[in-house]
């Protein structure tokens, strides 16, 4: 019947570091057919029927976990929500107990977010279960980079030799950890800016530390990647206060202007906080590309898990019009 | 065992750059002949000890029993057995029990304890403030009188520099020494690893050098000014074995230890995201470790203590943050030092009997080890061929944090002598 | 493997022709629907339409990537990769000529309906293959058939287009022995 490429398969995406420049494009390709789907009547594949998805959220977040449940809904997988207080942890509930209940329910795919750090993979050591990283402490948060990667590649189809700014609080961001790779990766010229308490020195050493919004617009981005600031920052003397912080780094609309005259794209994960990381304006310009990358996200999540296989399912080899 | 020949051991003598091979005749556990060639007597049990090293017995001045409060993860038993097994005869034991050592009576009562059921000599610490506060000082003299040598707070830092000097002046009297954990609290924060570009890529929340190095500095700056008595506990910077070197050579009366850990491994071992190699200080980079061992080998680093610190299955299983610092260490030391360092040449046998049994017996104030005739007799018989085994079923501790846990290190403690006495 | 030529070059050709005829034959002044399934069915579909074209007929084409819709994906040793679907027409009331190089098992057939299905509720879906080689797993039929044979069950039956292998040829491959 047909030629078809196959696509490598892996257990689990903890990080972006984790997958080749091939397996990235894979993902970002597949998840164009996906989003396709989005204009039919009907918006579900049963791709995923009968296979269940657990979203194992350790920390608040109706956006990354509503997006993951879309996804797996359009893929007509079943899908169970486990919300755990962290505080359960310390009450002598290891996370290894909750695995091992979890793993005796017999869950397919798990979509873990957790407040610390390498979470997921510890998870993902002691499951079967095919296992997502959906953001862990300050460590990665890969379907945001590569959800990220597939709005930049919609607006530039060639990636490579383009500029990123990825803007703020870089130290305490799992999700400028992996858009510096996936962007690095992919060919693009990663530059970062925002406060010297917040840009550590140990970042790494592709990304070109810029100063002031005036290196910003030396350096000429295709995208700004604004971050969110995490409010109680302040309060532990990252910065002054947020007006300074607005003045210095904050897309000011005088700077907006400028943006806008080049045609500066503008990226954010969200949610945004008005007055700090920008004014209102841009939110109603046409080259914010803030709802885009919400609508990306289910899409990429969608081909995310397609990507994935978790382990012990039985495998048949490939019929003959797949392998012709 | 009244009567015992070792023939043809490899023997580490003070003063003798490689190990000698000699024969030795033991009586009621006391060295009566050491020669070229002893032959055997009728009734004397005969050792061939052909390619082994015999090595006077190891000293820990810095384990963690457990006992009383955390039975659990170690007692006083299983702790002393796990000493044994890894060639030591003798170990310290820290104050920070639940509840803590802090009074004469509590160091009589561990004492009594390890009397009982510990096969070798146990000394005991005592915390330098009450409850390891950090604000009012311990019962300092009366724990001495009760025989603790050494007044240390564990791993809580002293913060209060006020704090520091009373005790370091209070002290003075009584013949102990003051032992601090190295650390600046504000600056190591919530920290869980050294904190570097690892740190950075991890996602975990570091511990920069300086908290150690400017913790070092002040603490020895303030033992200098008032001719304290200081011991520097778990030295895993190069900034911090320079601050040492310095006032060490400014003539201050000061020890400093570091541990196997910290010399044999580094931050890059933390990539997986384990938990046992999570332990305070952090494992740093390969060039603190570089320091370390150039420390150790110039004296400014006067011994290795393992750290040992035993957490049970549960709290090791936590996530990473969550999950206690310490590793355990008792079982490995030897083996993991002679593998990677002594094997290799990078360090010698003089040296490490000065870091693992003179140093610290100096130290906890015992009578030096040494092959003479008329000597006691305690000694490690090690086998350089041996392999030892870190695994859950070999481990005699009742905790298996071990950094090498799974792993097979070069070299084997065979047996341990104790006087009269062979321990394995 | 033996290797028998089933169609050659200008079969191949005369039997596109006869299948066009057919399916114009029937549909009449109707406007129908082709829609290959990727990637072979996508180059019949294609073929059909140039004659189609020579006829006068009306019609409009669309792609198929049934990938998803497989029933044995979650036990494949490796994916296949996903393309595009594209169908740039209103399904609902359609009348659909599925396009496909071999029919075998009906399983490809049986998920492609599917796909249509969840575009909407079509008037009514018919199925062209160039070559069918029996061995249904599935009650699934042609309404139109370039060429029928025999095969077993180890056989391999490939269809070659010009546009995808460089030569059209429709080729049987017999398990030795058999």
């Amino acid at each position: 019947m047909s030629t078809q490429e196959l696509l490598q398969t892996r257990k689990d995406l903890l990080t972006i570091g984790d997958l080749s420049r091939e397996e990235i494009l894979q993902i970002l390709d597949t998840a164009k057919p996906f989003k396709d789907l989005f204009t039919r009547s009907v918006k579900k594949v049963p791709t995923l029927r009968g296979k269940t998805v657990l979203n194992l959220f350790y920390e608040p977040s109706t956006r990354t976990r509503t997006s993951f449940e879309i996804a797996a809904k359009r893929l007509s997988a079943d899908v169970t929500n486990f919300a755990v207080s962290t505080s359960s942890v310390v009450k002598g509930e290891s996370i290894l107990d909750t695995i091992d209940t979890l793993q005796a329910m017999q869950v397919d795919y798990m979509i873990v977010r957790h407040s610390v750090s390498g979470v997921p993979e510890y998870i993902a050591r002691h499951t079967h279960a095919a296992v997502v990283n959906a953001g862990d402490g300050h460590h990665a948060h890969p379907t945001q980079a590569m959800l990220d990667a597939f709005t930049f590649r919609e607006v530039y189809p060639d990636m490579k030799g383009k500029r990123i700014v990825v803007a703020g609080d870089i130290l305490h961001s799992r999700v400028a950890r992996s858009v510096f790779e996936v962007m690095h990766i992919l060919g693009v010229e990663v530059a970062t800016f925002g406060p010297a308490t917040l840009v550590p020195e140990t970042i790494p050493s592709y990304v070109k530390i810029l100063r002031s919004f005036d290196e910003v617009f030396e350096f000429d981005p295709h995208v700004l990647y604004l971050l969110r600031l995490q409010l109680e920052r302040q309060k532990a003397n990252f910065f002054p206060s947020m007006r300074e912080y607005h003045k210095l780094y904050g897309v000011t609309t005088e700077r907006f202007k400028i943006l806008r005259e080049r045609g500066t794209w503008i990226m954010h994960p969200g949610p945004v906080n008005r007055g700090v990381e920008l004014v209102d304006d841009v939110m109603t310009y046409e080259r914010t590309l803030i709802n885009q990358q919400v609508e990306n996200g289910i899409a990429t999540r969608m081909a995310i898990l397609y990507h994935l296989t978790p382990e012990e399912q039985k495998r048949l080899p490939l019929p003959e019009e797949i392998r012709a | 065992m009244s009567e015992q020949l070792i023939q043809n051991g490899s023997v580490v003598f003070h003063g003798e750059k490689a190990p000698v091979k000699k024969d030795l005749w033991v009586e009621d556990g006391v060295i009566r002949q050491i020669a070229d060639k002893i032959s055997a007597v009728e009734g004397a049990q005969v050792l061939d000890a052909r390619g082994k090293i015999l090595h006077p017995g190891l000293c820990d001045p810095h384990v963690h029993l457990r006992e009383p409060g955390r039975e659990d993860s170690e007692t006083i038993q299983s702790g002393s057995e796990a000493a044994i097994a890894g060639g030591y005869t003798h170990i310290l034991s820290m104050p920070n029990t639940d509840p803590p050592i802090d009074t004469g009576g509590m160091v009589t009562y561990v004492q009594s304890m390890a009397m009982n059921r510990s096969r070798i000599p146990v000394s005991v610490a005592g915390c330098l403030t009450k409850g390891r506060k950090g604000d009012k000082l311990a019962e300092v003299a009366d724990m001495a009188a009760q025989g603790a040598i050494m007044m240390t707070d564990c791993n809580h830092a002293l913060q209060d520099a006020y704090v520091l000097r009373r005790a370091l002046e209070y002290t003075r009297h009584f013949d102990v020494v003051v032992g601090v954990y190295p650390d600046t609290p504000a600056l190591s924060g919530e920290g869980v690893m050294h904190e570097g570009e690892l740190s950075f890529r991890l996602g975990l929340q570091g511990i920069p050098a300086m908290a150690e190095e400017i913790a070092i500095e002040r603490e020895l700056r303030v033992a200098q000014a008032v001719s304290g008595r200081i011991h520097i506990q778990n030295v895993s910077t190069a900034g911090g074995v320079a601050s040492i070197r310095r006032f060490k050579a400014d003539g201050l009366k000061v020890t400093a230890e570091t541990t196997p850990h910290h010399l044999l491994l580094n931050h890059e071992s933390l990539k997986g995201y384990h938990t046992r190699f999570k332990m305070m200080p952090p494992l740093r980079t390969p060039e603190d470790q570089e320091a370390l061992l150039e420390g150790l080998k110039d004296g400014t680093l006067d011994m290795i203590a393992t750290g040992h610190a035993p957490h049970t299955d549960f709290e090791k299983n936590l996530d990473f943050s969550h999950a206690p610092f310490g590793v355990t260490g008792l079982e490995s030391a030897l083996p993991a030092l002679y593998g990677q360092l002594v094997a290799s040449g990078k360090l010698d046998w003089q040296t490490l009997m000065r870091a693992m049994c003179d140093a610290p017996r100096k130290l906890l104030k015992l009578e030096p080890i040494s092959f003479v005739e008329g000597g006691k007799f305690e000694a490690v018989l090690f086998d350089p061929e041996g392999e030892t085994l870190i695994s859950r079923e070999t481990t005699k501790s009742r905790s298996f944090n071990s950094p090498w846990l799974g792993e097979t290190l070069k070299g084997k403690v065979e047996q341990v002598f104790l006087g009269s006495s062979k321990l394995i | 493997m033996n290797e028998t030529t089933v169609l050659n070059s200008d079969e191949v050709e005369v039997v596109i022709k006869r299948l066009a005829g057919e399916i114009f034959q029937k549909a009449g002044d109707e406007c129908i629907a082709l829609v290959g399934i990727q990637t072979r069915g996508v180059t019949l579909a294609d073929r059909l339409a140039v004659e189609l074209n020579t006829l006068g007929a009306s019609f409009e084409q669309g792609t198929l990537d049934i990938s998803l819709y497989r029933d044995d994906l979650s036990n494949l040793a490796a994916l296949p990769h996903i393309e595009s679907s594209e169908i740039p027409f209103e399904v609902e009331g359609a009348h659909i000529v599925l396009c496909d190089d071999v029919l075998f098992t009906g399983r490809t057939i049986r998920a492609a309906m599917n796909v249509l299905l969840d575009y909407g509720r079509p008037a009514c879906i018919e199925l062209a293959v160039l070559a069918d080689r029996g061995r249904r797993e599935l009650p699934i039929a042609a309404d139109y058939t370039g060429v029928k044979i025999e095969t077993g069950k180890e056989d391999y039956l490939r269809v070659h287009f010009q546009e995808t292998d460089q030569e059209d040829r429709v080729i049987h491959y017999t398990a030795e022995g058999s």
